[in-house]
């Protein structure tokens, strides 16, 4: 960080100078007055006011500041008694001064190569070699609304891309753009984003963050390396000494980031989205400062009851809450900055930067949030950021509290002066007798807002006549125009002259009798503390509190075990601490619950079973199910974006399913890694995630992975044919085992001999293929039709290692016999059929085929809807193949738990197991059982009965939040209520990120 | 006679039933009529294609001369067929192939077009959908503003006239959305007001208007004219698909302005809103898919399960679809969500109903089908267990007009080719 410091105080110094390298036309003009504010209500920076001060200023530079100071001769004295004199504001996330970033023309051809001429990065969404200062150029028009707003200098970066390269600090003034460079390198800005590149790689967030990733280690091996020259490389590295700026898109992002500053070592910046308080527990534990909006959102006309029901709950409270982000983020003991980005209107900024005042933001928070914070961060707290002698001469001008009802007068930067509002310097307003010839003795009278006063002659009428004031000059008429007069007021007097109907002109004096007595200018702050419930997910079903540990002795149940007891009537069954701790007749509940409290329930109506498990799933993902860019992408991860705020979640809890594996989409025959979760309502992303659970990846194969059905431009990426696709294979793993040979190479040789070699790549999606090979990494695959399943199973052979599972495997009836001599289970559909041409022979008999010939089967959904009745889909196993029951309900339960390799802990009824535990009404394979409750490690994730009270609770809300608004006046425009349509991830989804 | 025992081979019935005089009594099967009611112990006769005898054996005697074949079916179920409104069913194949589907000509008003031509009787898709019992299908275009005109078909024929049961029984009008939705489906935006949505409406009602002058008074031929003819003496249904109830307030304004003789909803998502509407204009509704997710993450989780009864309870009339994400081939499953209504709430028999007698009331084709009754087409099936309930749902036998139907597929086949193996 030194380093930096040094570069920006260089850079300081020549600024000054600069303008004497500059030839001048004309004479020179090379005077700079001293400039002193006197009276004036100084705030210095958060915790420092001077209530009566003077502020001396020469140049770009304040020379003094204090409550009594000497006025140098020859000072221009600006008396400002009352006004209030404020550190201009710093905004760290802007563009201003740069050009916008151009989308490409849309081509129907994917692109897969960069099209960038140069020795740059091969993925255009990285490119740190953009450097803002050689792009930046001062803006007017750009800069007006941050000075209206009180900002006095920027940091500026192309918003565009992962790695977006380097930004420049800069003043707001007019002076020469290199006067308003300030530091010229003062940070790297990165984001999951791709912006405009137009090459399908990364087309998902977990396709950027894999990435990033590599990024990193690629930059650690090019400094290490002289074979080759990376522009793009040089640029990343040099700017690593900088301060790491993060833009994130939502609260889960917070997370993700996190997880990639720990393993890299880096501490960021996160420019937030200004919903922390969603999940503000995972900001703070980040630790990292952060940048938020006050975009806050505005509200909804809720006057049409029934367009109103489209408006989420989500989006009720969201609007109700957002405003208090900021008092939220101060009272956890965040560090954060505020930016006026993402604004719709700049207008908004004060009025909002007020609105958060009033729920509960302090003022010298606020203050800090836009003034030292952000000058701390990039380091240049010395120069601007608060007001103290030797900084520059940023500050503005406001007529009172700015975080109350303030008026900005003027915002000077680098010593010269914008004008934001004229102050009016006197007031004309009061009761006044209006003397001239024609008419004596009439009562005026000059009310309203000091700079708009409104002026009532009640000779001619008791309503205000059109009425302006300029200056000290006052012109009013009537409407018709048959009076039209004006004057020039001074002290107490306006005199001034008019012309009558006739147009004759006759002259007039007015006198003030009487001050108006003004009521505007009172202001009361008022606070509101009542920070609202944040549920979680806050949206409807959201868990106000989360679910415990429930200890509950189940009596008389009829349970499906799972195990070789089979179904078993009349059974009790514990369980504490998230465990099943007995099964059996009568359990008498003082064995269990000697100390603590418990539950019975009455289960003597109810199948008690263990939770449904969907080995194929692809709800609770976040921006992208698929990574398609490539054949291979090895080094995406599903456990990367794992949204836990889907109400998929819930409604699938609502039908028994208890755990998921969240998998990639079939896109490409190597597709990412796979998340293997628990639909724990409520949680957060880590905590969905089962513990110590192996790990998968989802290999694909057929007409999703040559592209059959994409249109007729996808003709370009390899492979497009399944001849291809078994070549895919075998290159990814002949690279695998290379890659694996380099690194055992390099681990083999000797401290010295290493010190001498520069050390292999560390590639990501080779280091899973590795995993795969050593069988510490599992496959799921997507299969539909013989050939190409026979022709893995022989890839995997001869690599050495046993695919897992195919998964919709739908014609592995045709080569059970070579599946069962693999070792591969099989994941499949019940009775889909027909959806495309490789799926002609898929028959509903497949599940008890391959069940028959000993093959461990599951039943599983790839669909949000069917992922909530799977018991119904294991039913059919029954109807067409005539599966036993026992053995049809293991292929939603214990044999998904088997290929997942969860079953030593999961998919049956068993003391030890995970208390995952559904009561049903009926036979859990009928189409008439109903789920009773639900328990995902022994807490209670959904209920009938708690399910009404939510929905009575979230009506409640509704309803409350739905009266706020209705009442509510800061909103401005409000939105047109719209309904939302929900995304849905099947394997073949498309998703550009 | 002849009293024979179920389990005699098909080829072996099928003589015997086509060449039949004397009737054929199916005795002992737990009838559920379709109607709403049920006989346990049943006693029904067929002749010459239609229901004959229906009653309940416990009662009744019977004269076992009076009948050619005599299947005693005790403890099993029988059903007349279940009907699949709204479907592509039999003009679609592969949803992935282009050339399989028939179900979206180009245009936005085309009443005159006619899946009934398109109908492949020789479906493979259909093949597995009658052995769950679906053995009739109202095949419906897609797309456009008007998609055209649906037809009545058996799942069974060899050609199209010889499937069809009600030739163009309807046409399909799209109503226009009031919302649409911006961004694309993985990135959705927010959903904006559809500012053309008067416009759109006001195409339809000129369109309508014309077509009732055309009715009244034409000479000349006007093909899209002449299909909408029959829409204003009562020959044709509309069937209006809209889902968001001010689109259907709007659209039964529309049919009562233009005095449409017969009007059916499609869809009616939000129908629990505007049930008195309904009521008092005496609508007909076909509804959406009940396994489908709430219609939105506010709603209730089970939602759509819970809407049937509600309907039901309400006192309004309607059908269940299957309408959606490979409504073809998932046709077969029909039945099943009809047992989803029955563990939310409805009646067993009024469910049954929902798929039976319900849908032939709404497609207009009730005076032959929809329910066991005397003088009806004998079109209907016996399953082992109940059919509602996919883990007892075993059709053995199916009949079309009082011939038993093949009930092998291609699935079959190649489950009984690769069992054995």
């Amino acid at each position: 960080m030194k380093t930096i410091r040094i570069v920006a105080l260089l850079f300081i110094t020549q600024s000054v100078l600069a303008q004497e390298t500059f030839p001048v036309n004309g004479v020179s003009n090379n005077f700079e007055p001293i400039y002193a504010f006197t009276n004036a209500h100084i705030v210095l920076n958060p915790t420092t006011e001077i209530p009566n001060g003077t502020l001396l200023i020469k140049g770009n530079e304040i020379i003094a500041l204090d409550s009594n100071l000497n006025i140098p001769k020859g000072a221009i004295i600006k008396n400002v008694a009352g006004d209030y004199i404020y550190p201009s504001f710093i905004d760290l996330y802007s563009d201003y001064g740069l050009k916008e970033v151009q989308r490409g023309k849309y081509n129907y051809r994917p692109q897969y190569d960069s099209k960038k001429a140069g020795a740059y990065h091969w993925n255009e969404a990285i490119h740190p070699e953009i450097n803002a200062s050689t792009e930046w150029s001062k803006y007017n028009s750009e800069a007006k609304p941050y000075l209206e707003n009180g900002f006095g200098a920027v940091l500026s970066h192309a918003k565009d891309g992962i790695a977006r390269g380097t930004a420049t600090f800069v003043a707001l003034s007019d002076k020469t753009d290199n006067e308003n460079i300030l530091i010229k390198d003062a940070a790297a800005f990165y984001s999951f984003k791709k912006g405009v590149s137009k090459q399908k790689n990364p087309s998902s967030l977990m396709g950027s963050i894999a990435l990033l990733r590599q990024t990193y280690f690629d930059a650690e091996w090019y400094e290490l390396q002289n074979s080759q020259t990376n522009l793009s490389y040089n640029s990343f590295i040099n700017q690593q000494e900088l301060p790491q700026f993060f833009a994130i898109n939502d609260e889960l992002d917070y997370n993700r980031v996190y997880k990639i500053a720990e393993e890299f070592e880096i501490d960021y910046i996160l420019k937030g989205s200004g919903k922390e308080f969603l999940r503000i527990d995972e900001v703070a534990n980040t630790e990292f400062p952060i940048i938020i909006p006050i975009n806050f959102p505005s509200s909804y006309d809720v006057s049409n009851a029934e367009t109103t029901e489209w408006i989420s709950l989500q989006n009720l409270k969201t609007w109700e809450s957002a405003p208090y982000n900021p008092a939220i983020l101060a009272k956890n003991g965040i560090e954060f900055c505020i930016t006026a980005a993402d604004l719709k209107d700049s207008k908004s900024f004060l009025k909002n930067l007020r609105l958060a005042i009033t729920k509960g933001l302090n003022k010298g928070d606020a203050l800090a949030a836009l003034t030292t914070t952000p000058a701390t961060l990039i380091d240049i707290n010395d120069k601007v950021g608060s007001l103290a002698k030797g900084k520059l001469a940023n500050f503005f001008i406001a007529s009172k509290d700015i975080f109350e009802n303030g008026i900005i007068y003027e915002n000077w930067t680098l010593g010269e002066k914008h004008i934001i509002n004229k102050k009016q310097e006197i007031d004309v307003r009061g009761y006044y007798t209006f003397i001239a010839n024609e008419f004596e003795n009439n009562l005026v009278a000059i009310e309203g807002i000091n700079a708009k006063p409104k002026l009532t002659l009640f000779h001619l009428d008791s309503i205000a006549l059109t009425t302006s004031l300029s200056g000290n000059n006052i012109t009013f008429s009537n409407p018709n125009g048959t009076f039209r007069a004006s004057g020039k007021y001074n002290n107490g007097h306006i005199i001034g002259n008019y012309q009558d109907s006739l147009g004759n002109y006759h002259s007039f004096r007015m006198q003030r009798d009487s001050l108006f007595e003004n009521k505007e200018d009172q202001f009361e702050l008022v606070i509101d503390n009542n920070t609202p419930s944040v549920w979680f997910p806050n949206k409807a079903h959201g868990f106000a509190d989360t679910p415990q540990y429930k200890n509950v002795l189940f009596k008389n149940a009829t349970v499906w075990t799972n195990e070789e007891i089979g179904i078993l009537q009349n059974t009790d069954v514990a369980i504490s601490e998230g465990k099943i701790i007995a099964i059996g007749t009568l359990l008498n509940p003082n064995d269990y619950f000697s100390e603590e409290e418990y539950q019975t329930i009455d289960a003597s109506n109810y199948n008690l079973t263990c939770g449904v498990i969907d080995e194929h799933s692809h709800i609770a993902i976040s921006r992208g199910v698929n990574e398609g860019s490539q054949a291979v992408t090895a080094e995406v991860s599903i456990a990367d974006v794992i949204n836990p705020n889907d109400h998929n979640i819930y409604r699938q809890l609502a039908g028994g399913t208890v755990a998921s594996q969240l998998l990639h989409g079939s896109a490409n025959p190597i597709g990412g890694q796979a998340a293997m979760v628990k639909l724990r309502w409520g949680a957060n992303a880590e905590e969905m995630k089962i513990a110590g659970a192996d790990g998968f990846i989802k290999f694909a194969l057929g007409e999703n992975v040559k592209q059959s059905n994409w249109g007729n431009f996808e003709r370009i990426r390899f492979p497009q044919t399944r001849m291809g696709v078994e070549q895919v294979f075998y290159d990814a793993f002949y690279r695998a085992k290379a890659y694996q040979k380099q690194w055992e190479d390099y681990n083999n040789l000797s401290q010295k001999e290493k010190r001498n070699t520069t050390p292999p790549r560390e590639d990501i999606e080779l280091n899973t293929l590795v995993e795969i090979l050593n069988s510490e990494r599992f496959v799921t695959c997507h299969s539909y039709i013989q050939s190409e399943i026979n022709m893995l199973m022989h890839v995997a052979d001869s690599m050495g290692f046993t695919i897992n599972t195919f998964t919709h495997i739908l014609e592995g009836y045709k080569v059970a016999d070579k599946m069962q001599e693999h070792g591969v289970g099989g994941s499949t559909f019940s009775d889909w059929w027909a959806y495309k041409f490789e799926v002609n022979d898929a028959i509903p008999y497949n599940a008890t085929l391959l069940n028959n010939a000993g093959i461990i089967t599951a039943i599983n959904s790839d669909d949000a809807e069917m992922g909530r009745r799977l018991n119904q889909e294991a039913a059919k196993a029954v109807k067409y193949g005539r599966t036993s029951e026992e053995d049809a309900w293991k292929m939603v339960t214990l044999n998904p738990a088997k290929l997942l390799h969860l079953d030593a802990h999961m998919g049956s009824i068993k003391v030890g197991n995970d208390a995952d535990i559904v009561l049903w009404t009926d036979n859990p394979l009928s189409i008439y059982a109903k789920v009773v409750q639900t328990y995902v490690d022994g807490k209670l994730m959904f209920d009938v009965e708690v399910d009404k009270e939510l929905r009575a609770r979230d009506k409640a809300e509704r309803m409350r939040i739905i009266k706020l608004m209705s009442e509510d006046k800061n909103g401005g425009k409000k939105r047109k209520p719209q309904p939302t349509k929900e995304i849905l991830y099947h394997c073949d989804t498309e998703h550009e990120e | 006679m002849k009293n024979r025992i179920l389990k005699l081979a098909f080829a072996l019935l099928i003589t015997i039933s086509a060449g039949a005089q004397k009737p054929t009594l199916f005795l002992g099967a737990k009838a559920h009529l379709g109607n709403g009611t049920v006989i346990e112990n049943s006693a029904i006769s067929i002749q010459n294609g239609k229901f004959q005898l229906i009653a309940d054996a416990s009662i009744i005697r019977i004269d076992p001369s009076a009948f050619d074949t005599i299947y005693r079916v005790n403890g099993i179920h029988m059903y007349p067929s279940f009907i699949v409104p709204n479907t592509t069913l039999g003009i679609t194949e592969i949803d992935a192939v282009r050339a399989s589907h028939d179900y979206s000509e180009t245009g936005g008003f085309n009443p005159n077009i006619r899946t009934l031509i398109a109908y492949n009787s020789d479906s493979k898709v259909a093949k597995t959908v009658r052995t769950n019992g679906v053995l009739i299908a109202q095949v419906t275009p897609r797309g456009g503003r008007i998609s055209g005109q649906s037809s009545v078909m058996h799942l069974d024929g060899w050609n199209w006239e010889d499937a069809a049961l009600r030739i163009d029984d309807g046409i399909h009008l799209n109503w226009p959305a009031s919302y649409y939705n911006t961004g694309w489906w993985a990135e959705p935006g927010e959903s904006k007001q559809n500012k053309e949505y008067q416009n759109r409406v006001n195409e339809i009602e000129t369109f309508l208007t014309k077509a009732s002058a055309y009715a009244k008074s034409s000479n000349l031929m006007d093909l899209k004219m002449e299909s909408m003819r029959n829409l204003f003496d009562g020959g044709k249904t509309l069937y209006i698909h809209a889902d968001n109830a001010n689109d259907m307030r709007d659209a039964i304004e529309l049919s009562n302005k233009l005095h449409l003789k017969k009007l059916v909803i499609v869809g009616a998502e939000e129908a629990l809103k505007i049930t008195d509407l309904l009521l008092e204009n005496s609508i007909s509704l076909i509804l959406n898919r009940v396994h489908r997710l709430p219609k939105s993450q506010d709603s209730p989780v089970d939602e759509p399960f819970t809407q049937v009864k509600k309907l039901h309870d309400a006192g309004v009339h309607f059908c269940l679809s299957y309408e959606g994400e490979m409504e073809a081939m998932g046709a077969r499953n029909l039945s099943f969500t009809a047992g989803t209504t029955v563990a939310f709430g409805m009646d067993y028999e009024q469910a049954v109903k929902s798929i039976t007698l319900n849908t032939a009331e709404i497609l207009g084709v009730a005076d032959e089908v929809g329910s066991i009754e005397k003088g009806k087409n004998a079109t209907f099936f016996i399953s082992s267990g109940e059919a509602l309930d996919m883990r007892t749902n075993d059709v053995t036998k199916a009949y079309i007009n009082g011939v038993a139907i093949d009930l092998n597929n291609h699935q079959k086949e190649l489950f009984e080719k690769y069992k054995n193996r």
